[in-house]
Parts: structure tokens; sequence; C-alpha cells
């Protein structure tokens, strides 16, 4: 069996057998143990603090603190354990009142928006390759000012150029290798804008002389690139945004997690 | 109007002679001296006259006592003849590493780890004072010439410390580390009052001097079998059924020759950065077709094996030191001497390739009776029409015949640590990035990016080669291999900013930093220009748990991996 399949069965057999041993204490002991809200609180809590520290990590790759690609799989297969004994702590019951639900939601954006991350960077990878080319995502700008600056030679070169190129850049073009454009198509593998674009391009050939449709040609060949690049733009960042869901939550998430605890322990009474 | 082609006159050998400085004089006199004088010029082709040699291939170098001439260690491709004063060869002892422009790889103590967590703050490649002093026992002066030479700077107590031999005018040394590009064997220094004189030559001169003066050749030969053939034959899996006394037999019939050019890395950048790489163009070790005359082994550099396909040449195979060529069509023959066949591949030498050849006759009268039967490859299949039935050789089912083409066309298979990224898994997070600027004074030793081919990347980082070109000349030594691991390293406190290594690099990976201080200002020299140091990917050599870019990779899309054979790439593709 192939490593990463080995890896994939692996986690999802300690998963399901944690899940059952878990889910079979909580069945036999949750209302025998007095103490039990809190044990299952502290653990929950535990494996909160252990998801986090993936973070800090990444943060210090000069200690030796194992592979980050192990720590990863203790992130996921720990991820869904956590949503299990978060399951658990509530009782399998809806929260009530505001602090409760706002926990809950907290909880439920950082372990959906993870899902949704690891789902991304698993099948965006691939896509990234279809267009042909490797962009560093910090040099798209440069090289998306360096295309628009080529096409704007080629369709307002100057007195000998083509008014119809011109017109058209002006009026469909310049917007287009102005900014990234079509974050979202993109997203949905959607090539729609970009064959609109050059179906459009092509039917202006039969206005031009043979010297300005070889200029059409460059500048369609540009407007390919320039989609390229918006392609790789949505993908790219799209790989790098949702951690901007996902991190700053967790830190909320911890935040109110500690306040959850200080809350408890001062009105215990009622807790218990 | 098609334009009229540029006229330029046909590159030639000598365009770029060894030294500008040799006069008609200096060859004069140098043809007055033993060995020249011995030499007969009628016997030097009119393409490269011994006159032409000693004024284009060498060099006078004038050294002072004390002058380091080579180190241990150190890869060079000339050889020296002294021409008057002395040299010392240091035997034992070797020279402390400090001495020799190096250091000793120490892995960083739990503390020294631990305070990375408050020194990573630091500006990029800043350097505290204490690694500005240079290294310890040695100096570094400039000739007239402008040449760096660094100096012992206490001769009698290197004297007093280490065992030495004296060597005097006339006589050779460096000879077979240039002709067979192995690392220098022991650290010679100029020893003597006044000018010392050194001729220079480069191995070119060397391998057309050897090649048309018998007296030379079998000087240079018994050298080669005394110190090193032997050596290596005794250590071969080829020969380990054979006594030393039954090795020693053969030996002598044994023949080894280089081919290509040691300096390829120059026109491979060149050539790479025009696009006109051709494999076609690469010098034949054993061409299809021929008969087997014998068991090509290669002994340094690399070999492209590939097969005639349509009008060019599909390459099936790369190999290395260490592999041996030709073997079964040999034990076909051997087996079936009524239906003998011919040789199945060609064998181009990529760069350049050391190599032994031992002939059909002493493979077939010792060292095949000697290997048990299932050690020796199966028969040559019979003649397969090459336009629709090519054979599957091994090398394709390990990786698919356009990454052995990418990995050989952009000489990939040098790399002894390639970083290598799969794109199919790389989220492009840069966590790698971050690792490797954490580790090494904020500054990243490499790029994320590089040539691909399907999913897989080279990224642009140094590779730790088998044949480490940038460490050829570094006048101080302080690029250099270590000793276990075989990392190529960079002193930095012996580093001058020569920016010898970053020229030599053919894949780039090696980047010139100013360099600053504690407080993030840049340093400057007396003119006020700042002070560079060569930086590259050190493998984290002093860090625990290995490189850091691949510990931090959460994706596991990021390995280094020895592409000198293809097992660890083909596992880490089919993982």
């Amino acid at each position: 069996m192939k490593r990463f399949q080995k890896q994939f069965w692996l986690g999802t057999l300690v998963l399901v057998v944690a899940s059952v041993a878990a889910l079979l204490v909580h069945r036999d002991w949750h209302e025998r143990l007095p103490a039990y809200a809190y044990i299952s609180g502290w653990v929950l809590f535990g494996f909160m603090l252990l998801l986090a520290l993936f973070n800090a990590r990444k943060k210090l790759p000069f200690l030796p603190l194992g592979r980050s690609e192990q720590w990863l799989q203790l992130h996921i297969y720990g991820g869904f354990f956590t949503v299990v004994l978060f399951l658990i702590h509530l009782n399998f019951r809806l929260p009530r009142g505001g602090f409760e639900i706002t926990l809950a939601v907290l909880f439920a954006i950082v372990t959906i928006s993870g899902i949704v991350g690891l789902l991304l960077s698993r099948a965006l990878p691939r896509r990234l390759q279809t267009r042909g080319g490797e962009v560093v995502f910090e040099k798209i700008p440069a090289i998306r000012h360096s295309l628009r600056q080529q096409a704007e030679k080629l369709a307002l070169g100057g007195p000998g150029g083509s008014p119809i190129i011109a017109e058209f850049y002006v009026r469909r073009l310049a917007v287009f290798f102005a900014e990234p454009r079509n974050f979202w198509l993109h997203l949905q593998e959607s090539r729609g804008p970009i064959n609109r674009l050059l179906a459009d391009l092509g039917d202006l050939r039969r206005l031009l002389s043979e010297t300005d449709a070889a200029v059409l040609d460059q500048i369609a060949t540009l407007t390919r690139q320039k989609d390229g690049l918006d392609y790789h733009n949505a993908l790219q960042a799209t790989l790098k945004l949702w951690l901007f869901v996902h991190l700053p939550f967790t830190y909320g998430l911890m935040l109110f997690t500690v306040w959850h605890i200080v809350l408890v322990y001062a009105f215990s009474g009622g807790a218990q | 109007m098609p334009e009229a082609a540029p006229i330029l006159e046909r590159p030639r050998r000598w365009d770029t002679p060894f030294s500008t400085d040799m006069t008609e004089a200096d060859v004069d006199r140098l043809l007055t001296i033993a060995p020249f004088c011995h030499m007969k010029a009628e016997k030097f082709p009119a393409r490269s006259p011994l006159r032409g040699i000693l004024r284009n291939d060498t060099r006078i170098l004038q050294l002072r006592q004390g002058e380091i001439i080579m180190r241990e260690g150190d890869y060079g491709t000339s050889a020296f003849l002294i021409l008057s004063g002395a040299a010392r060869v240091i035997q034992k002892p070797g020279l402390p590493k400090g001495m020799l422009g190096r250091k000793e790889p120490v892995k960083k103590g739990f503390f020294q780890t631990v305070a990375q967590l408050w020194s990573a703050g630091r500006p990029p490649e800043s350097y505290p004072r204490s690694l500005w002093r240079g290294a310890e026992g040695v100096a570094a002066r400039q000739n007239d010439n402008r040449d760096v030479r660094i100096f012992l700077q206490d001769v009698p107590r290197v004297l007093n410390e280490h065992q030495t031999d004296l060597m005097r005018d006339g006589e050779f040394f460096g000879e077979i580390a240039a002709l067979s590009r192995m690392p220098r064997t022991a650290t010679i220094f100029a020893e003597g009052e006044g000018i010392i004189e050194l001729l220079e030559i480069r191995w070119q001169g060397l391998r057309d001097m050897r090649k048309n003066d018998d007296e030379l050749k079998n000087h240079i030969d018994k050298i080669y079998r005394k110190n090193s053939l032997n050596t290596y034959l005794n250590k071969h899996p080829l020969f380990r059924h054979l006594s030393e006394e039954q090795i020693n037999q053969f030996s002598g019939q044994i023949e080894f020759a280089t081919f290509g050019d040691y300096d390829w890395s120059g026109d491979y950048k060149r050539l790479a950065q025009k696009g006109t790489l051709q494999p076609e163009s690469e010098p034949v070790i054993v061409h299809q077709g021929d008969y087997p005359n014998g068991v090509v082994l290669v002994r340094a550099g690399f070999g492209r094996v590939a097969q005639r396909f349509g009008t060019g040449e599909r390459t099936l195979n790369y190999i290395g030191a260490g592999a041996a060529f030709g073997l079964q069509e040999i034990v076909h023959n051997w087996r079936n001497p009524t239906a003998p066949v011919d040789m199945q591949y060609t064998l181009r030498a990529i760069g350049y390739s050391h190599v032994l050849i031992v002939p059909t006759r002493v493979m077939e009268q010792m060292v095949l009776p000697s290997l048990p039967a299932r050690e020796l490859p199966a028969p040559v299949e019979s003649a397969v029409d090459l336009a629709s039935d090519l054979p599957v050789v091994e090398s394709q089912e390990k990786v698919s015949a356009e990454t052995l083409e990418f990995l050989t066309t952009n000489r990939f298979f040098n790399g002894t640590a390639s970083m290598v990224i799969d794109l199919d898994r790389c989220t492009r997070c840069d966590d790698c990035v971050r690792a490797c600027a954490s580790t090494h004074d904020n500054n990243p030793r490499f790029l994320r990016n590089g040539p691909t081919s399907g999913r897989l990347m080279v990224a642009n980082a140094c590779m730790h080669c088998a044949d480490p070109v940038c460490l050829i000349g570094c006048p101080t030594g302080a690029i250099h291999r270590e000793q276990f691991g075989g990392e190529v390293s960079i002193n930095p406190v012996t580093c001058i900013g020569c920016s010898l290594c970053h020229n030599n690099c053919p894949y780039e990976a090696i980047r010139m930093v100013d360099i600053r201080d504690e407080s993030g200002a840049f340093v400057v020299d007396q003119d006020l220009k700042p002070i560079v140091k060569a930086t590259k990917c050190d493998l984290c050599v002093e860090n625990r748990g290995g490189p850091a870019c691949e510990r931090a990779c959460p994706h596991g899309a990021l390995s280094r991996i020895n592409l000198n054979n293809l097992d660890a790439l083909s596992r880490w593709l089919k993982r």
C-alpha cells in the first residue's frame, strides 16, 4: 500500500476506534460520574490546545519538534476527534444561552473552515498545473503590470496603430489587464469569460489589415497569459485566504473557551 | 530580404588561454627544462603543438614561503611542476580544518537550539564581530597580479607538529586529482627563500601531453595504478570474488580515460540559457553497434545511456560513479559465442566522465568465471525493431521517459540532496521558505521555484552535487565538502566574497549577500564598498533533526533526494 493511503487508513482507523471508545465511556459514565462535565471539558480543552500547538510548531521550525507533516496528520484526525469530544461535552444537546451559542458557533466556524481548508489543500494544487507554468504568488502583480504594459504598447502604440484595436482595448481590455478578474469563475473552473473575450477579439480580424491582425494575435496571446495569471491568482489566494478565517476564529475560540472555564469555576455550583 | 548571416571566426580551443601573462620567452625557457626538453615536439599533432600547449594551457606562479598551493579535500583541475624552490607536503596529521579555511560541523546543543527563539529576530545576514577575524593560523595577501594567496603564518610550528615531505624542483604533483577529478589528498605549501616558481598546467594540457609523450604517460599511469587504481578495483563489487593478487595480474591491462570537459559547467550554463543543449553533441564513450571491447566502469562524472530513436537518440538512463556499462553484452557473448551481439546502447559523457575500461579478454578469463551465475545479467534479447518495439529498461519502470529526459537534460542527476517538490501536493504556503529563513540568519537560502516536469519541480536550492564544480578554485577553501555527510558548506569566516563559487555553480544555487553587523548596519570596507559573502543551502548541517525545509512542509510535498540514482525519486513519486 502506498504511504499516503496507509496514512489515511491508519488515521481513519484510529479516529473511529477513539470515537467509539469515547462514546462508550460517555454512555456509561456521563450520569454516574458527578464531575463528568469537568472531565469531558478539560479533555476537550486539552485537545483544543494540542490542535492549536500545530501553529506554534510552524513558528519554531528550528526546534527539533518532529515533522510538520506528522503534526498536520495529528491536527486533522485530532480535529475530527475534537468534534466528537465537543458533542460529548454538550451531551448531544443544542447549546443554550448567548455565551454557549457564541462558543458553539466559533467552534463550528473553526471546524468547517478547517475542513474546507483541507479539501482546498488537496484539490487546488493539482488544478494549478492545468494552465501550464508556475507562478510565485508574490510576483503576480509585477507580471500583471508587465503584461498590461505590453498590451497597451501594442494596442495604443501610436499614430501608426489600428484605431479599431485601440478602441477595443480601451472598451474591453483595459479593465481586464488592470486588475485580477473573474476570481469566482476561475474557482469554478469556468472558461466562459476568456472564451468570450477571445471570440470578440477574433471577430475584429475581418476589419483589420494583415499587419494589424498580427498585432491582434499578439494581444490575444497576452490576453490568454493574463487569464492564466488570474487563474493562478484566484487559486493561490484561496489557498492562503482560508487560513485568514481559520486562525483568527481559533484565537477567538480559545479566548472564549478560557473565559468559559473561568465562568464555570466562578459559578461551579450551578455547573455541577 | 533576408539579412546576411553574421560572420564569426570559428571558436578554437585556445581562444581563452590559461593565462595571458605567458610569453614566448617563457615557453622557450620551459622547453629547456625537464620533462619538456625530453618531449619530442614532432609527436604532437599540428592542431595542439607542444609550444601551443605550454603557451596556452600553463601559467607560471610565483609564490613565497608558506603560501598554500593546494588543500587536502580541494577539487582542482590542474597539476603543478616545481620550477624553482621547493614545496612541502603535509602528511600526518593533516592541518586542522580551521587552517584549511573550513569549519568543523558542530550540531547545535540544546541551549543553542532553544536560544534561536530570541535570536531569530536579528537583521538578515548579520554576523557577530567575532566571526570577522578570519581563519586561525593563516592569513591572506595579494601578489603583484592581485591574486589572493593564503599563507601559513607560522611555518616552523607546522613543521614541528606535522610529518611533512619535501618536493624539489622538477617534481610533478596534483596530476591524478587533475586527470580523474578526485579530491586532493594532501595539503602542499611553498617552501624556500625568496620567490618559489611553479608551473601550473590545466588538465587539458596535461591530457594532451600525456597522450603524446610516452614518458609522461608512463609516469602518470604508474602513479595512477599504484595510488589509485588497485584500491578502487579491490573495492568494486565486480571484482569482490577475486584476490588482491589476481587483481594485480590484470590491473596493468585496464585502460583509463577521461571524456568530455571538466569545465562543463560554463558551457552548460551558456547553452542552457540559450536553450540549445543537444545530447547528440556529447562525446561518445561507446557507440551502439560497436563490438564490445570491454566493460566501462564509471569512476567519476556521469554518462548518458541512449538508444537510436527516429533520427536522434532517446535517453534510457544515466549512470554515475560505480556503474558498469556493457556487462550484459559481454556476458551474453561469453555464454553464446556462436551468436554474439554488438553494444545495444550508446554511452555518452555528460559534462565529463572518467572511466576505466576492463578488456573483454580479462572479463572472460578472470572476472566472469569468479561471479556466481545469479549475479550475472540476463542475456540480450533477440534484436528488436527499435521503431516499434522499444525494450522497457529498468529506469523507465522507475520514472517516466519524460522525467528521465528532464533530469538528464538539466543535469539534475548531479544532486545528492536535490530539493524536489510535488506540485500535486504543494499548496504554495511557503512554510519551507520561512523555516529556512528562521534557521539561517533570516534569509532563505533557496527559491521555491525552478524547472518543472509534470508534477515534479526541482527547486533552486543547492543540490550538494556529486561533482561540486563550485569547489574548484576557492582561494581560501571556505567552500568545502563535509567529511562525513558529504554536504557542501561555506565557512562564512573565511569566505572573502570573490564570487568564484557563485559563478561556477551551473544551477545558480549560490548567492552573494551583503553582510551586516549585529545592529543591522551593512558592513563596508575602507572604500565604503559592501562586504559580501557567498551563501547557500547547507542542508541544516548544524541543526538537529535534518533540513528545516523538509521538516516544515505540512503536506509532505517537499523532499531532499539523491538523484544520482532513480530509486529514491521513484519511491517518492509513487508514495
